[in-house]
């Protein structure tokens, strides 16, 4: 059923370092396991929840995010009253994205917020790829009467690299957020924040109000942290103990992909079983042609594909083409790429629209794949 | 309503009960085809390349999954403020209520809708063919030849001909008479139940057809004959692609596993002429360690563990490990257990087969109750929608399985 809470997500984040995958697109429409964008999942989480009206702020390179959107008809999102809205940047003169913050970013929709009628708002980035109902939130959130509910989930063992990429919480017994370390140097506490939370919409219109007149640029250290500290305001967790993969960089996109080779996390992150299922655009493309010579092993395949090779450990976008003799090894291609014949390629991620012309080989490091950019002809 | 110059009527309410058990529960059209579609994908597919976009669909048999699929037309692009798609039942109106007696019958009972958008012409369709086709072509000849109708032909092998509706036509393809399954064809062009009428003249003959109770209320026994026999000008409009009738479970079969062919005839992979389907919201298709396709056709949301060969899986079918699946039409969400081994054979929706069954067995110790060659052919074997089949049991060739074998 429907709630009384309303959506934004933002399409960018200033601290995912993707390279070549997102020189031409936003980090939101960054292909992802085989028929996906990274959108989908928080959106899909979305319009699973009962939320209605989804607000993407979209500060630059949007056209691959608005192509693949549209009117939002694939989510069920096409609607009279409240729907999806794509929200471009005012122009601020400010051509510097990595300058702008998640505070100029909700200025710069506020007409949005204010226009809302919803009691609630949730903030996300986008870039978090998980299955969570976040009427649970808000349901949680109204239970403990929070003005703030942050969601997080357990860690443990991060590196020290790793840790400076978090922000931990402390959290007492109530469920109340009591310390906040934002990219700390050690792993002082075992719950990240994941980067949604949910208020008052009119709560959060005016602490963005207050915040960006105080020159303030982030969410977390100018907003939530000032919260958290803040006695009269109650803060809370919620814990969020499923599957979830944050895409910040190469490493963590083409682990994700990987990642939905296995079973359970498939099960669990598209949501068949419990009827939470991860929309996206429909291409109707035709079914995945097998030739007589393909060799599929342990391989994630999206429809339109037409196999004469050998595919292993991989993850098929749709309409790509694995030519005879060749061989795909702990691959990410993208869709309508081609693998002409007797081919090798191994740990590499083909972008959209790559052709690997025949007999070519081409070998990345199992640590680090190589990338190679949309619609480069090899 | 604003006015349209073609609208088009799909007739979608035949049973098609040489299918069986596929068609129990579900009207023909509805029937799942090749992966991801359904039948009348094709049909709607086709308006929505060839620029109609206000379609009516006459549902009759079972109409419950097809309207369900049919919808508000989206994926067809058929959900149109003006036009757009409209399934339309059978109804009472103040004086009677009747069922659609025929197809002729049920396009006069809807003269009502079509009266609403004034068309010049109306394209009557048969909801059960798989084919891909620009009616707009046909139309567009339709009014250079400034025909009363005009209906599509196909060449057929003269030693298939006697099963057709047979055209004999002069040089200019004007059409001089029409045979409905002659013993011996005077020519090979049969019709594709696809006809182009002038609208002010088909709505003539179909009053007059209905007024006649002798008439069987069909397009091809009645309307067509007296047609001509008016001395109307009738086109007969070549089609030279793939066209296949579906109608019995062996054609369904061939027609899947024609999409195999290196060249298919009805080459589905064609970004000019997509055919769209209302896609199921599922992953990617999985293939395990164990798992091996060769020469198959799968699609989203399928897991594959066993070893699939020559087959056409839909969406949402299991196959686990050490199962064999060969020459086979595996429809939507049905799981075929391991060890399984199933040899030619359409496996029903949502159908389970057991550990070690084996279906399409010619071992003498199979289960042969539910032989039935009135439907199967071809050593062709049918397990039906929803259909468990336990452990270890053998199928025997040539069944149509309407119960769970346990």
């Amino acid at each position: 059923m429907k709630n009384d809470m309303l959506g934004v997500i933002f399409s960018e984040n200033p601290e995912a370092s993707m390279g070549e995958l997102t020189s031409l697109r936003s980090l939101a429409a960054v292909p992802l396991g085989g028929r996906y964008r990274i959108i989908d999942f928080m959106l899909s989480n979305m319009v699973n929840s009962g939320i209605l009206k989804v607000g993407i702020t979209t500060p630059v390179n949007y056209q691959s995010l608005t192509d693949h959107l549209g009117t939002g008809k694939d989510w069920d999102m096409d609607r009279k009253d409240d729907g999806l809205y794509i929200l471009p940047p005012k122009d601020t003169g400010e051509s510097d994205v990595e300058a702008i913050g998640g505070i100029e970013r909700l200025t710069g929709i506020s007409s949005f917020l204010n226009k809302s009628q919803q009691e609630y708002v949730l903030v996300t980035d986008c870039n978090t790829i998980c299955n969570i109902d976040f009427d649970k939130v808000l349901e949680s959130h109204l239970e403990n009467e929070a003005d703030f509910t942050l969601v997080c989930t357990p860690v443990k063992d991060l590196s020290s690299k790793d840790v400076r990429k978090h922000i931990l919480l402390n959290v007492d017994d109530d469920n109340n957020v009591t310390d906040m370390h934002i990219y700390p140097g050690r792993q002082v506490t075992d719950l990240s924040y994941m980067h949604m939370f949910i208020t008052r919409r009119e709560t959060l219109m005016e602490l963005v109000e207050y915040a960006s007149t105080h020159g303030k640029h982030q969410i977390s250290k100018d907003i939530l942290l000032p919260a958290v500290t803040n006695d009269q305001v109650k803060v809370c967790a919620y814990n969020f103990t499923g599957y979830r993969k944050k895409i910040d960089s190469i490493q963590s996109f083409y682990k994700a992909n990987i990642d939905m080779l296995n079973k359970e996390v498939r099960d669990e992150l598209f949501g068949l079983s419990v009827d939470k299922p991860i929309f996206t655009k429909i291409k109707d493309s035709v079914p995945t042609k097998y030739a007589k010579t393909a060799e599929v092993e342990n391989a994630f395949i999206a429809d339109g594909c037409k196999i004469e090779g050998t595919v292993k450990n991989s993850i098929l976008f749709r309409g790509v083409h694995v030519g005879k003799g060749a061989t795909v090894e702990n691959c990410i291609l993208m869709q309508d790429s081609e693998v002409m014949e007797n081919c090798l390629v191994e740990n590499v991620v083909f972008d959209k629209g790559v052709i690997l012309r025949s007999g070519k080989k081409l070998v990345g490091q199992d640590t680090y794949p190589m990338v190679i950019g949309k619609e480069i002809v090899v | 309503m604003r006015s349209k110059e073609c609208v088009a009527m799909i007739l979608a309410g035949g049973q098609g009960s040489r299918l069986g058990i596929l068609t129990q529960n579900v009207a023909k059209p509805a029937v799942p085809f090749g992966g991801k579609y359904r039948i009348i994908d094709f049909p709607l597919s086709n308006c929505a390349h060839s620029g109609i976009d206000t379609v009516g669909v006459l549902t009759q048999y079972q109409p419950l999954e097809l309207n369900t699929y049919i919808a508000n037309g989206q994926p067809w692009d058929l959900d149109r403020t003006n036009g757009g798609v409209f399934v339309l039942p059978p109804y009472t109106s103040a004086e009677k209520g009747e069922w659609y007696k025929g197809t002729a019958n049920a396009i006069y009972q809807n003269i009502g809708f079509m009266e609403q958008f004034n068309p010049k012409y109306v394209v009557i369709l048969s909801g059960d063919h798989i084919y891909k086709m620009d009616y707009n072509k046909m139309l567009t000849a339709h009014k250079k030849a400034n025909a009363d109708a005009t209906i599509a032909v196909i060449e057929v092998p003269w030693d298939e001909a006697p099963r057709f509706g047979i055209m004999n036509t002069d040089e200019n393809m004007q059409i001089v008479e029409f045979e409905e399954k002659p013993e011996n064809p005077k020519s090979n062009l049969a019709s594709m139940g696809v006809y182009c009428f002038s609208w002010d003249v088909l709505k003539k003959y179909l009053m007059a057809d209905e007024a006649d109770p002798e008439s069987e209320n069909d397009f091809g026994k009645n309307i067509i004959p007296a047609m001509l026999g008016d001395g109307l000008k009738l086109m007969a409009h070549r089609f030279d692609g793939y066209w296949k009738d579906v109608g019995t479970i062996q054609s369904l079969w061939e027609a899947n596993m024609e999409l195999l062919d290196d060249k298919p005839g009805c080459d589905l992979d064609d970004d000019t002429w997509k055919i769209f389907s209302r896609n199921p919201i599922k992953p990617p298709q999985y293939v395990g360690a164990t798992g091996s396709l060769k020469n198959s056709y799968t699609t989203e949301g399928c897991e594959i563990y066993g070893k699939v060969e020559h087959s056409i899986l839909f969406e949402g079918v299991t196959i686990c490990e050490g199962a064999t699946v060969k020459d086979s039409i595996v429809l939507p969400g049905a799981v075929v257990n391991s060890g399984a081994s199933v040899n030619k054979a359409i496996i029903g929706s949502d159908a389970i087969i057991g550990d070690g069954a084996e279906i399409g067995s010619t071992a003498d110790d199979a289960n042969s109750d539910y032989n039935n060659t009135k439907i199967c052919s071809a050593d062709i074997t049918l397990i039906g929608p929803g259909i468990k089949i336990g452990n270890e049991k053998k199928v025997a060739v040539l069944s149509m399985v309407t119960d769970d074998i346990c």
